[in-house]
């Protein structure tokens, strides 16, 4: 599995190189700005672009900003975004096409590796990656349209999905079973009225909905 | 031709005549009131009926400025709103507001100064009315004198003075353009209810000023001396011509004054540093010089011009004072918020400290300690290495996350990244309230001001939903004339200390940035606080 990275601060670049290496990744690039994260990607054709936000020469969003630059350029890689702090606005932007391939995780998240390369690993191959904070974030505002709707239970498994955990996780950290998982979800996704389609693509819907706090139409 | 035909068929110079007749009328009114309101003032001034007398008087100016204001956006285009009450609260408050009120002294010096100009403006129409009539009832009136020319008894004789006449109604038609500048001029900065302040002009009306004082000059003077050389032809006698001569001093003295004060910064520093206070003291005393002059010219007599004279330095006095108080307030406020401003970072350093030092630092020493307490057990005990390599990164992510909190407190990162818009909407977004957000910003303010209005934000939301359990907030940012207004409004239970810890802060940060803050919160709600954050760099 191919990846780039863009990070500016050598220490933490190197450390992220060589944690992915560790765990099988092919690095094929690792860059220091927004601008040589767009033409590497282009260049390589990574699976995975992993993207610090704060980057020269400004040092506010421009991790962001060339990630929705390359949702644009080139669909096919995917975007995990890392940070020292995480803002619910980002991860609404970086979700908007609906398409998933996305993650967004606090750096905080690296240590664990196992977890993380598992999301990496997720992101990649299309899922999305929510950091638990921006759930937690979502979970303390008011909520509107069919969102209401929701049970705290099912509000519960739409956290656990925004993070992008499986069913099978999701059941494990709720003591559920599977089956009752599966029935939370198909509950979630007739509330938030989202049309029929393969069930990743409306699992990201169904994120985004939550994220943007009403029903996406 | 065109050109010089232009003053005659404009309606600008119609409504400038009607302008100064309509002054002419207001300034008398406005004498009288004047004069009597400070005499009866005075005279009551040590009782309790001085306030009433105050209060009136300065109902009677605002009126009398309001419909001054009102004739000039009407007649000479200049949008100005004159307010016409000094508001306060309580008995002697009310009463002393209108003293310390600069827009009722600069209303009074308007109503002087005003009809002044509208006198002397329309002089060369009176005189030349005066002149261009003589052949139509010199006959009727017997051995009739004027400007010094006794017995006109011939229609030659009468004849004589329509020229001249006509030559003063023509100049005044001119002139007026240029009265009709200085009353634009004299109404905004003494009107305009801001006070808008005289700037010194960008480089190229600098130098049309200076060439209209030019041109004013050698037409003056061009004009003096085509009437001295008529006095001389129509044989001497009565020196009439001091009369429009001394009306053109005072048309290039006035603005040659005005633009040089505008010009020499260095003269406003004799004049506690306003160029307003040394614009009216220059044409005060120019006035006086006049009246002086007329009096020496006129009687000899009882000297009369020592009224209008003390008049014009008490209303300069009345200013000085005005503006004394004002620097002197200003002082006081930047010596306390200075040094509120150094209590405040003082007490952010502090709890930024206090913070690292029982967070951030504990942690990382109790980390290499579970790191060296491994590297000792790596031969004997791998489980425990295990378990304290999972203690280390539980460590390493606590004390992430608490540097993360302290970033946030000091600048939220989004602020930094996308500006104050989208940080409130942000922090409104993980509100547990229905909120209303509005921000009506044109560019963004410096980073301190928006630090500031952020976190005045923050502070009230977080007591409307901790301390006055409100149930709606409604936030709104706007930038007006130079300044960042920020309001929160909540409808919760009030009763909100100011001098409570948190908005204290708030207020000392406001004040810092040279803005205010103020909280209105009664018993029973709702809260409101209101920051004005002035955004000039």
């Amino acid at each position: 599995m191919q990846v780039v990275i863009a990070e500016d601060l050598a220490l933490l670049r190197d450390g992220l190189s060589r944690l992915l290496r560790d765990n099988g990744f092919d690095v094929v690039a690792a860059v220091s700005d927004g601008d040589a994260l767009i033409h590497a990607v282009s260049r390589e054709r990574p699976d995975i672009a992993i993207v610090d936000i704060r980057l020269p020469p400004s040092f506010r969003d421009e991790g962001v900003r060339a990630a929705l630059e390359l949702r644009q350029r080139s669909p096919e890689t995917a975007i995990l975004v890392v940070s020292q702090y995480v803002e619910l606005t980002y991860a609404t932007e970086l979700l908007s096409d609906g398409q998933g391939g996305v993650g967004y995780l606090l750096k905080d998240r690296i240590m664990d590796v196992a977890d993380f390369v598992d999301a990496v690993r997720r992101v990649a191959e299309g899922g999305t990656a929510l950091d638990p904070e921006v759930v937690a974030q979502l979970f303390s505002r008011q909520r509107a349209g069919p969102l209401e709707e929701l049970t705290p239970r099912e509000l519960e498994v739409l956290g656990l999905m925004a993070e992008g955990r499986s069913n099978a996780a999701i059941a494990d950290q709720l003591v559920l079973t599977v089956g009752a998982v599966e029935k939370h979800i198909a509950n979630i996704l007739m509330k938030l009225r989202l049309p029929p389609s393969d069930t990743d693509h409306r699992r990201v819907l169904a994120v985004l909905a939550y994220l943007q706090g009403r029903e996406d139409d | 031709m065109a050109r010089l035909l232009r003053p005659f068929v404009s309606g600008e110079t119609y409504r400038a005549f009607a302008y100064y007749l309509a002054t002419v009328v207001l300034g008398c009114v406005a004498l009288c009131l004047l004069i009597a309101g400070w005499t009866i003032t005075l005279v009551l001034a040590i009782t309790p009926l001085v306030v009433p007398l105050l209060i009136g008087l300065r109902l009677g100016v605002g009126a009398l400025a309001g419909a001054e204001g009102g004739l000039a956006r009407e007649l000479i285009g200049v949008n100005v709103r004159p307010p016409m009450e000094s508001r306060a609260t309580g008995f002697w408050a009310r009463g002393f507001a209108a003293l310390k009120d600069p827009a009722f002294w600069k209303q009074q010096a308007h109503l002087l100064l005003g009809w002044l100009i509208a006198i002397v403006a329309l002089a060369p129409f009176s005189l030349g009315i005066q002149m261009l009539t003589i052949p139509l009832y010199y006959s009727s009136v017997d051995g009739l004198d004027m400007f010094g020319r006794s017995d006109i008894d011939t229609l030659g004789e009468a004849l004589a003075f329509v020229p001249v006449g006509l030559a003063l109604v023509v100049a005044g038609v001119y002139l007026l353009g240029l009265w009709r500048k200085l009353s634009r001029g004299l109404a905004r900065s003494l009107l305009a209810s801001e006070g808008e302040r005289i700037v010194r002009p960008p480089a190229e009306t600098r130098a049309r000023r200076l060439r209209a004082l030019t041109i004013t000059s050698l037409i003056s003077t061009a004009i003096v001396a085509v009437l001295i050389v008529i006095w001389d032809l129509t044989g001497g006698g009565y020196f009439w011509p001091i009369w429009p001569l001394l009306g053109l001093s005072l048309l290039v003295g006035i603005p040659g004054w005005i633009i040089l004060v505008l010009e020499r910064r260095e003269i406003a520093r004799f004049t506690l540093g306003s160029q307003a206070l040394a614009i009216q003291i220059g044409i005060s005393a120019v006035l006086f010089g006049f009246l002086v002059a007329i009096w020496a010219i006129t009687t000899h007599g009882y000297f009369w011009p020592i009224w209008p004279g003390l008049c014009l330095a008490l209303l300069a006095v009345g200013h000085a004072a005005v503006i004394y108080g004002q620097r002197q307030h200003r002082i006081e406020r930047l010596e306390a918020s200075r040094a509120g401003a150094v209590d405040v970072q003082e007490t952010e350093l502090r709890r930024i400290e206090r913070d690292l030092h029982d967070g951030a630092q504990a942690r990382l020493v109790a980390l290499g300690m579970s790191l060296g307490r491994a590297e000792q057990a790596l031969e004997s005990d791998p489980e425990a290495v295990r378990e304290l390599l999972a203690e280390a990164r539980q460590g390493a992510g606590e004390a992430l996350e608490e540097l993360r909190d302290l970033a946030r407190g000091i600048r939220p990162p989004i602020l930094t990244d996308r500006g104050l818009e989208p940080a409130l909407a942000a922090l409104t977004a993980r509100t547990p309230l229905p909120v209303t957000l509005s921000v009506d910003v044109a560019e963004r303010p410096p980073a301190a001001v928006e630090t500031a209005a952020y976190f005045t934000v923050a502070e009230a939301l977080a007591n409307a939903i901790k301390h006055a359990k409100a149930g709606h907030v409604d936030i709104r940012i706007e930038s007006q004339n130079g300044t960042l207004v920020a309001e929160i409004v909540d409808d919760g239970a009030g009763g909100a200390d100011p001098a409570g810890r948190g908005l204290t802060g708030l207020r000392q940060r406001a004040e810092a940035l040279d803005g205010t803050l103020r909280v209105t919160s009664p018993e029973g709600g709702p809260t409101t606080v209101r920051a004005v954050l002035p955004c000039r760099s």
